[in-house]
Parts: structure tokens; C-alpha cells; sequence
């Protein structure tokens, strides 16, 4: 669990400290202490954690970290409260979709001096810094990657007669209506139609053509948003290929569902995958790109940075949280977790160009959008926008009137 | 409450039993799919085809991953020091507010109780920066001493709450009695009332007792480290965003009810009946 | 009572001491405790104590629901903003829905509870033999956390993996496994059952504690009046039992408005807003949607509601009383 640090690795900062008391390092600079929160719970993440503290520690024995957990739910909260009461971390964990909130409550301080002079920043596209960018400035630099892709049951297409997974909406909705078989408890794609769902619903309208926000602007445009809507809705009410728990229907269920063979599609990113291989056999499960819209094809690469937030110990701060884009630490991360690296040169490392179920999220890292940087949207789309899609979902709003509600409730986000 | 002629007590005994089963039943039935979860390995939780009952393989896997992953002594001392100091100060403070809101009148009582009461009211996730911001200033954040304090303010006023509604139920004229032997109002009520109030006492320091060692939301916000968290903040974190581990959040979940049921086995065996009714007949 | 105060007012200080007081430490103290300063004594911890911690809270919570305070637009900046969240109010949907949903939360789970905790303690009170060990097991309920209990029914309930699913098909009560928490037809029923079954032991144990003080002559006597069990129950247990009862609904009934926690692991007030209660939303809107305004604003309404409550049942329960 959080407890990080476990008691073995109490030993291995146990031998950590000894080298420290080696006559080479005696005259290194003063100790500093390096507080970090971040919001790694599962076990790989704690594992890939570990090793990338032990890799720094063995880099800047001067630094050690004081490295706090916080469930993932109240990471914000903890966040608006350190900010309230002015006493923020040194470094901190920033996902995008979370980068325009804690931005704008000043939980994070601009690195352009540091970023100007560092000789990795062409290691990055510029579409991986923008997510953490205002007015050109860097807030945070990048540490990994969630690339949304798909997953899918190659042993159900096989069965279903289905030569590859679809391409397009169209060839996925008729994939999932040909594997759907309510009586064998099989539904071509697990909808996710509860906690965190809202996210797959952006994509889509960014796939049908209506943008969400154009300048800090609501900007959708109605029809295409209703054609996106309905395309999704129908798949639960109308064709009935997702699951009827679809409506509660969050990660856990997703994956479960998936696991179980209840599912033969599902919608998540890389971070899945080892758990995925982990409980299917290579003969069942394959990764591709998710399907492409009329418009295009939409698929969020959430980049995930590391920020400095108090300006104390700013040259720690920045040692650490540039130590992440390193290949080393970057490739210890994905070896854990499956967490992709957010630097490009280190996406071209053979260890990753040569497992083919990468293949698709380094095509998609090439396309994929970042989160909305708007303040508010996110939270716009978890607590607005999609209890009035899941309104349709149960049949007590309509597809015209559950999109006018967003609209209505975006624009009063950014008024 | 039970009285009457020998075939209808039977009756009665026959509708207790059934009634008692229908509970423990309805209570237990949950835990013990709980105790059998932690029991079984994740194949056997997440099936593919039907509810497995009984594990296919019995395993203690889940309690040693809960072991190796948890600095669970260190989360355990945790939440007992701090429950501990909250029970005292309820104690302690509590009963003696309680006690003069219920026997003496005065002016401002109905404001004051009213008061107590709009405390709990507010909601906690509303207080969660400010109270902050407060154990901050006065140096408590981290301490086991600050939790507990956080802990009181919603919990004292339950208690005082809770212990008027005790000694309101119970017959002022024992104390009056004793009054009237020569004794003080102190000894009145540490040598009358308190002693045949000890079922509500009893009672109501188990609940605030366990709201207390349940407490999640204060004790995430008001402790920064590993070594001042408490159990149900290291239980909440084993939850991990990219998965549930049905079978560690089970064996998660038998631990933390292990120690509340042997402190209410305790409690129970202390709480005695009938100290009234001895009372009054003489 | 007013038999007691009648006498330490017509006595002002005891006569004599006992003779075990004067070797009793508390003597000098239960000397003092017969003088003015005796309530004052003994509330002033209490008060002191909360004071400190709660009233800075309370008010900056109180001034919020005033002001501005959307933490990702600074450029609203904090100022004084008089009724307007209040005002906003009246025209948010969600709210009113929030306030129905909450009304409905809290009414079936606490009628629930209570008559749950008062059959049970009705049972479990009677000195039969094995009674004991089933009032602990009873209680098993409210000593697990809300996280293990939410999720575990969440598992039990699961639309795949659910055993009490799994029953229901075989006992031929259901055809398939069903979405408990998909559809809003149930999933509001379901949650308040669950809530239910984790808040009655709170019933239980107090009404245990209240029965056990419940002298057994009044009984007797009831009974060698011709009182049926019913009447016996309605005109003894009953009455006795009210106080406790009275504190114990109130302090229910403040925790069930104000926490989300089950609501938040079983649905997130989903589907579409069907099981979203007012502590749910005050929470998404101030830790969500960082609107620390209106989320404040929304814990005053709840706190107006609370306190409306509180004296409507305090009033009538005392009405009932003198008749």
C-alpha cells in the first residue's frame, strides 16, 4: 500500500545511508530533505516508485525523500488544502486533466529558467510540455504517459468471424452487434458508464466534430455532439451490445468484465496492460488504436508530470523531478508498471519498439490529444456532462435534451 | 418486558429465537462472505463462470501480502493511541457536561445544547481546510494529540448528547437521597449517578470509540507521513486507482474488526442490569 | 428533578459531612462543588474545549457560503458576494433534486434503523441463554468501516461476480444477475437498504443500554393491570426509552445528511443524478469542481435544514410528553 517506504526498503535505505557515510560523499553538499506527493496506490506502481527513488538516491546521495501517498480520490483535496494553508510539498504529482486546477490555485511554480537551460527538453514533442504549459511557460515536466487505446478479445473476433479489430465507429459498432450474445453473457464493447466515463464521452465528441472549448469558450456544436451522443448512447439503448450494468459501470467493472469474458472491447489506456496480460492468455487479448470518428480519430494521451510547488529547496526540487525524464528511470518505470515514457527518444528504446502490443500506443502518441486545459471542464464533465448522458443511459432524458444541458451547464462553468 | 403465564413466555422465547437468528443472520451473513473473500485467491473472487462459495484453494496470501505491504503495527498503534486519547477526553469532559445539562437548570441550557448539536451539524468535509489550517498554527498537525482533538469536536458533542439522554432516564431522586445523607453534588454524582449511568457510559464509549478508530477523512488530512497515518487511511490507500484487491481489502477489513469485537466482548460482559431497580425498591 | 433542585436550594450547603469524606481527596473539591460555580465547573472543559477547536471552522465555513471563492478562477477574485449562492440556488436543478433526495435518504434509512434496532433490541435484551453472542454479532455491522462495507456489497451485489445475485437466480427470484446500482429504479432503494444495515446497530446497542435500566416491576405491575404485551410495549418500554431515543434519532439523523461516504463508493449519485444527496453534492461541488462558495453555501442549507428539524422534533417529542 502507500506505506512506502516497506520495511525492505527501510534496508535498502539502510544501505543507501552507509554509502553515504563513505569517505567519497562525506563533503557533498548539505542534506536536503525532498518532500513529494504523489498518488501511486497499486503494488507495481509502488515497486516502480521504489526503484526510481533507489536510482536518484544513488544519484544525489545529498537528497533524501520524504515521499507522501494520498489516494488518488482526495489527492485534490489535499492539494486545496496545503495551498489554503500555505504549506505545500516541494514536488508534486500533477495528471493533466488536474494541471488547469491546481494552476490556477497556484499550486505550482512556473521552471522556465531551469527547462531553458536543460539539454533534454527537445527530448519531448511540444505537444507533451503543452499539457502543462500556460502562456508558453512550463509548469511541470513530463514523467509518463497514459495512451488511451483499445483492448479487445482476439479469440471472440476470431469466433465472431471477424478477420481484425474495427477501424472505424462504424466497423466497431458492427463488431460489437456480431460478438454480442445476451444469452451467453457476452457484449462486444464494456461501456464505461459510471466514475470516469465522462472522459471516453469527450473523445467522442472530439471525434464527431464538436470541439468542447475553442479560447476558453464553450464551443460545442450541437449537432455533432448530438450525432456523437446518440452514436454512444445506442450502443447501450438501442443496439444493447454493452452490458446492462453499463450505467454504474466504473473502471473496476470495466475490467472485470473484461477479465471474465463478459466483455469483447474495452476503452482504457497502457497503464491496464500488465494487469491484462497478466489474467488473459496471449491468444486472447490484443491492443489497437481506438476507433476513428467521421472527423477523426480521437484518443487522449494524458500525460502525467512531475511540478515544483514550493520554491524552498528548488534545486532538489528540480533534480527530482527532471530525474524522471531520464531513459533509465523512465524504463524502470514502464518495466513495473506499463506506464509509458513521455519523452519520444526514450519511446524509440528497443525495449518497447520490440513488444508488438506496443505498437499502437506509439502510433497513437503520434495523434493523440492532451486533456482539455480549460479550469473547471474537467470537473464539468465529471459532475455535469455525464450524469446527463447517463440520463439517457436509463431512459429519463433525451439525446437532444441531455445535450442541451451540457451546453447549458458548460457555459455557465465559464461564464 | 417479558411477563405472564408459563405458555406464553414460551412463545415468546420461540419468537426471540427467531427474531435473534434473523439478525445475526442479516449481520453476519456479509462478514462472513468477507472473512471468506480475504480467504480466497483473486481466481477465485473474479470468475468468469458463477459465484465460487467455498475458496478452491484456502490461502493466507492475502493477510501476508496485508503484512508485507503495510507498516501495520506502526498504523495499528496509530489508531489506538489516538482513539484512546479520544475516549478520554470524552470521557472525562464529556460526562461531566452531560451530567450538569441534564440535573441542573440554568440559564442558557437550551442555547448551549442546541449549540452542541449545530458543532456536528456542519458538515466535516466543509471544516477539513480550516481545521487544518488551525492544527497548523498551533503545531498539532501530525500528532496523535491533534487527531483526537479533531476527533472530539464531533464526537464530544455526541457524547454529551448521548450521556444527557442516560441521566435524563435515570430517577433523580436516588442523588437526592444522598444529597440529603450530607452528600456533596460532587459525591452525589461520582458516587450516584455515575454508577448506574455505566450501561449508557459503556455504550456510548463504544461508539465513539469505534467512529473514532473508523475515522478516515480527518486522519488523511491531518497526518503528512507514513509513521503518523492511521489503520483505516493505510486500509483506503491499498484500494489503488488501477485496480481493487477484493482479496487484501477483505482481509483489510477482518483485521480492523478484530480488536473492536473483543473491546465490545469486554464492555459487554461489564454492562450489568437492573442497577435502577435495586435502587429504587430500597 | 425539581424535587432535587427544590432541595439544594432550600439547603444551600449539606449540614454534616460524612465521616468517609473527610478522607476522601475530592473533599476539599466536593466541598466547593455545593457552591455557585458548580455548572460552570463542570461545562467549562467541554465548552473551552470545542470552542477552540470548532468555532474558527464553523465560521469560516459560515463566511464562505458569502463569498467568492472559486479556486481555479482567481480572476473572480474573493469578495463578498451577499446572498447569491443562496440565490443561485433557487434555479439549480440538481439542488432541489438533492433536497429530495436527501429528504428520502434520510427518512427510510432512519425509520429503518430505528425499527430495525428496536426489534433486535427487544430480542437480544431478554436473558436467554445465547442471546449474548448474537448481540455482538449484531453489532458487527456498524464496527466495520464504511469503505470494507461499501465495497463488500458492491461485491456482493456485483453484476458478475455478485453472491447475493447468484442466490436470487437460484432461488428463482431472479432470471439473471441484475445491475443493482445501473438502474435508478433501484439503485436508490438498494443504497438506502445498505445504509440501513450498517447504521441499525447504532439502534441497537443504545436501546440494549436504555431496556437494561428499565426496572422489571414496571412490568409486573402493567401486566397485573391486564396489559397486553403491545400495551405494555406502548405504555412502558416506549416512554422509557424516550430520551434516548429522541438523542439518538437527532444525532442519526445529523450523520446521515452529512456524509456521502457510502453514496460515494456505491454510485457517485449516479445514474444521472438519482442518488445524489445533498452532502454528495456539496462535496463534489467544493472538493470537484474547487467552488468552495457554493459548496460552503450548500453545507449552510443542509446546516438550516438540521437545526429545523432538530427543533421541530425536539418540540413535538416534548409535546407528546406533557400530554
Amino acid at each position: 500500500m502507500n506505506n512506502y517506504p516497506t520495511r525492505r526498503g527501510i534496508l535498502q535505505y539502510g544501505a543507501a545511508l552507509a554509502a553515504l557515510g563513505a569517505p567519497g560523499f562525506a563533503r557533498a553538499q548539505s542534506p536536503v530533505r525532498l518532500s513529494y506527493w504523489h498518488h501511486f496506490a497499486s503494488q507495481s506502481e509502488q515497486k516502480g516508485l521504489r526503484r526510481l527513488t533507489e536510482m536518484f538516491r544513488a544519484r544525489y546521495p545529498n537528497i533524501s525523500m520524504a515521499i507522501e501517498t494520498i489516494p488518488n480520490a482526495e489527492y485534490l483535496t489535499k492539494v486545496t488544502a496545503s495551498v489554503v494553508a500555505n504549506s505545500r510539498p516541494d514536488t508534486c504529482m500533477v495528471a493533466a486533466e488536474r494541471f488547469a486546477d491546481m494552476y490556477a490555485m497556484k499550486a505550482l511554480l512556473d521552471l522556465s529558467p531551469e527547462v531553458a537551460k536543460w539539454d533534454r527538453k527537445a527530448d519531448f514533442k511540444p505537444s507533451a510540455w503543452k499539457g502543462a504549459e500556460r502562456d508558453g511557460k512550463p509548469f511541470g515536466v513530463p514523467a509518463y504517459s497514459f495512451v488511451n487505446w483499445m483492448y479487445y478479445r482476439k479469440d471472440f473476433f476470431e469466433e465472431a468471424g471477424l478477420s481484425g479489430p474495427p477501424d472505424t465507429m462504424q466497423e466497431f459498432l458492427e463488431a460489437c452487434i456480431k460478438i454480442t450474445n445476451p444469452a451467453k453473457n457476452r457484449y462486444g464493447f464494456g461501456m464505461r458508464g459510471g466514475g470516469g466515463g465522462h472522459q471516453y464521452l469527450m473523445d467522442l465528441l472530439i471525434a464527431y466534430g464538436s470541439p468542447i472549448v475553442v479560447d476558453g469558450k464553450a464551443a460545442i456544436d450541437r449537432t455533432k455532439a448530438i450525432e456523437a451522443v446518440r452514436f454512444f448512447s445506442d450502443l447501450y439503448t438501442k443496439y444493447k451490445v454493452v452490458p446492462p450494468s453499463a450505467p454504474n459501470d466504473s473502471f473496476r467493472q470495466i475490467m472485470e468484465g473484461f477479465k471474465t469474458g463478459q466483455t469483447a472491447m474495452i476503452w482504457h489506456h497502457t497503464g491496464s496492460l500488465a494487469e491484462l496480460t497478466a489474467a488473459l492468455k496471449p491468444n486472447q487479448i490484443g491492443t489497437t488504436l481506438r476507433p476513428k470518428g467521421p472527423v477523426l480519430r480521437a484518443a487522449r494521451v494524458d500525460n502525467l508530470y512531475n511540478g515544483v510547488s514550493n520554491d524552498r529547496n528548488r534545486e532538489a526540487a528540480w533534480n527530482w523531478v527532471s530525474f524522471w525524464a531520464e531513459p533509465d528511470p523512465s524504463i524502470a518505470l514502464l518495466e513495473e508498471t506499463g506506464y509509458f515514457p513521455a519523452s519520444f527518444k526514450v519511446a524509440q528504446d528497443p525495449r518497447i519498439t520490440g513488444n508488438p502490443l506496443y505498437k499502437p500506443a506509439i502510433e497513437t502518441l503520434s495523434f493523440g490529444q492532451n486533456a482539455i486545459d480549460t479550469p473547471g471542464v474537467e470537473a464539468w464533465g465529471q459532475n455535469q456532462m455525464f450524469p446527463e448522458f447517463q440520463k439517457i443511459l436509463v431512459g429519463s432524458s433525451t439525446v437532444e435534451d441531455a445535450v442541451d444541458a451540457m451546453m447549458r451547464s458548460l457555459d455557465k462553468t465559464l461564464s | 418486558m417479558i411477563v405472564g403465564s408459563a405458555r406464553e413466555r414460551r412463545l415468546w422465547n420461540v419468537a426471540t429465537y427467531a427474531i435473534a437468528g434473523f439478525f445475526g443472520l442479516t449481520a453476519l451473513g456479509p462478514i462472513v462472505w468477507l472473512v471468506l473473500t480475504s480467504l480466497k485467491t483473486e481466481a477465485d473472487i473474479v470468475t468468469a463462470q458463477g459465484v465460487v462459495y467455498w475458496p478452491s484453494t484456502l490461502t493466507l496470501a492475502n493477510y501476508r501480502e496485508l503484512w508485507d505491504q503495510t507498516d501495520f503495527p506502526t498504523l495499528f498503534r496509530n489508531s489506538l493511541s489516538a482513539t484512546t486519547l479520544t475516549v478520554v477526553i470524552c470521557l472525562v469532559v464529556g460526562t461531566l457536561a452531560a451530567y450538569a445539562l441534564s440535573r441542573e437548570a440554568f440559564r442558557g441550557r437550551q442555547p448551549l445544547l442546541m449549540g452542541l448539536l449545530a458543532i456536528r451539524m456542519f458538515p466535516a468535509v466543509m471544516q477539513i481546510i480550516p481545521l487544518f489550517i488551525i492544527m497548523k498554527a498551533i503545531g498539532l498537525l501530525d500528532t496523535k494529540l491533534g487527531l483526537a482533538l479533531a476527533y472530539a469536536s464531533f464526537l464530544l458533542p455526541m457524547f454529551i448528547w448521548l450521556m444527557k439522554g442516560f441521566f435524563d432516564d435515570l430517577p433523580g431522586e436516588l442523588e437526592e437521597a444522598a444529597r440529603i445523607d450530607g452528600c456533596s453534588r460532587l459525591g452525589a454524582m461520582w458516587r450516584i449517578a455515575l454508577p448506574v449511568a455505566r450501561n449508557g457510559i459503556l455504550a456510548t464509549t463504544v461508539l465513539i470509540a469505534i467512529s473514532a478508530w473508523n475515522e478516515f477523512l480527518f486522519a488523511l488530512m491531518l497526518t503528512t507521513g507514513a509513521d503518523t497515518r492511521t489503520w483505516p487511511v493505510g486500509l483506503q490507500l491499498m484500494i489503488g486507482d488501477f485496480q481493487l484487491p477484493w482479496g487484501l481489502l477483505a482481509a483489510g477489513g477482518v483485521i480492523s474488526i478484530i480488536p473492536v469485537v473483543v473491546l465490545f466482548a469486554f464492555v459487554q460482559g461489564s454492562m450489568v442490569r437492573g442497577l435502577t431497580e435495586g435502587a429504587t425498591k430500597g | 428533578m425539581s424535587a432535587f433542585q427544590d432541595s439544594s436550594q432550600g439547603q444551600g450547603m449539606p449540614r454534616l459531612a460524612l465521616i468517609a469524606d473527610r478522607y476522601n481527596p475530592f473533599y476539599i473539591l466536593g466541598h466547593w462543588s455545593d457552591g455557585r460555580f458548580w455548572v460552570v465547573a463542570l461545562l467549562a472543559p467541554a465548552v473551552i474545549l470545542l470552542a477552540l477547536i470548532v468555532l474558527y471552522p464553523l465560521f469560516y465555513g459560515l463566511s464562505l457560503s458569502v463569498h467568492e471563492m472559486r479556486l481555479t478562477r482567481p480572476d473572480l477574485g474573493t469578495g463578498f458576494v451577499g446572498p447569491k449562492h443562496f440565490v443561485a440556488m433557487l434555479s439549480d436543478d440538481v439542488f432541489w433534486l438533492a433536497v429530495r433526495n436527501t429528504f428520502l435518504w434520510v427518512g427510510i434509512a432512519c425509520v429503518l434503523e430505528v425499527g430495525l434496532g428496536m426489534i433486535s433490541a427487544l430480542a437480544l435484551n431478554r436473558a436467554l441463554p445465547g442471546l449474548k453472542v448474537i448481540a455482538v454479532l449484531v453489532l458487527l455491522p456498524w464496527f466495520l468501516p464504511k469503505v470494507v462495507a461499501g465495497n463488500m456489497w458492491a461485491l456482493m451485489l456485483d453484476p458478475r461476480l455478485g453472491v447475493l445475485n447468484d442466490i436470487l437466480v437460484h432461488l428463482g427470484i431472479l432470471a439473471q444477475y441484475k445491475a443493482w446500482f445501473s438502474d435508478p429504479a433501484t439503485a436508490f432503494g438498494t443504497a438506502v437498504v445498505i445504509e440501513a444495515w450498517c447504521g441499525f446497530p447504532f439502534f441497537t446497542l443504545l436501546f440494549m443500554a436504555g431496556l437494561k435500566g428499565i426496572p422489571n416491576e414496571l412490568y409486573e405491575a402493567a401486566s397485573i393491570d391486564g396489559a397486553t404485551p403491545m400495551q405494555r410495549f406502548r405504555f412502558v418500554t416506549l416512554p422509557m426509552l424516550r430520551n434516548v431515543m429522541l438523542v439518538a434519532v437527532i444525532l442519526r439523523v445529523i450523520s446521515l445528511v452529512n456524509s456521502p461516504d457510502l453514496l460515494l463508493i456505491l454510485t457517485q449519485g449516479g445514474p444521472g443524478h438519482s442518488t445524489l444527496v445533498l452532502s454528495l453534492y456539496a462535496f463534489e461541488t467544493a472538493y470537484r469542481g474547487f467552488d468552495f462558495g457554493y459548496g460552503s453555501a450548500l453545507a449552510v442549507v443542509m446546516l438550516g435544514i438540521l437545526m429545523l428539524f432538530t427543533f421541530l422534533y425536539v418540540r413535538a417529542s416534548s409535546v407528546g410528553r406533557q400530554a
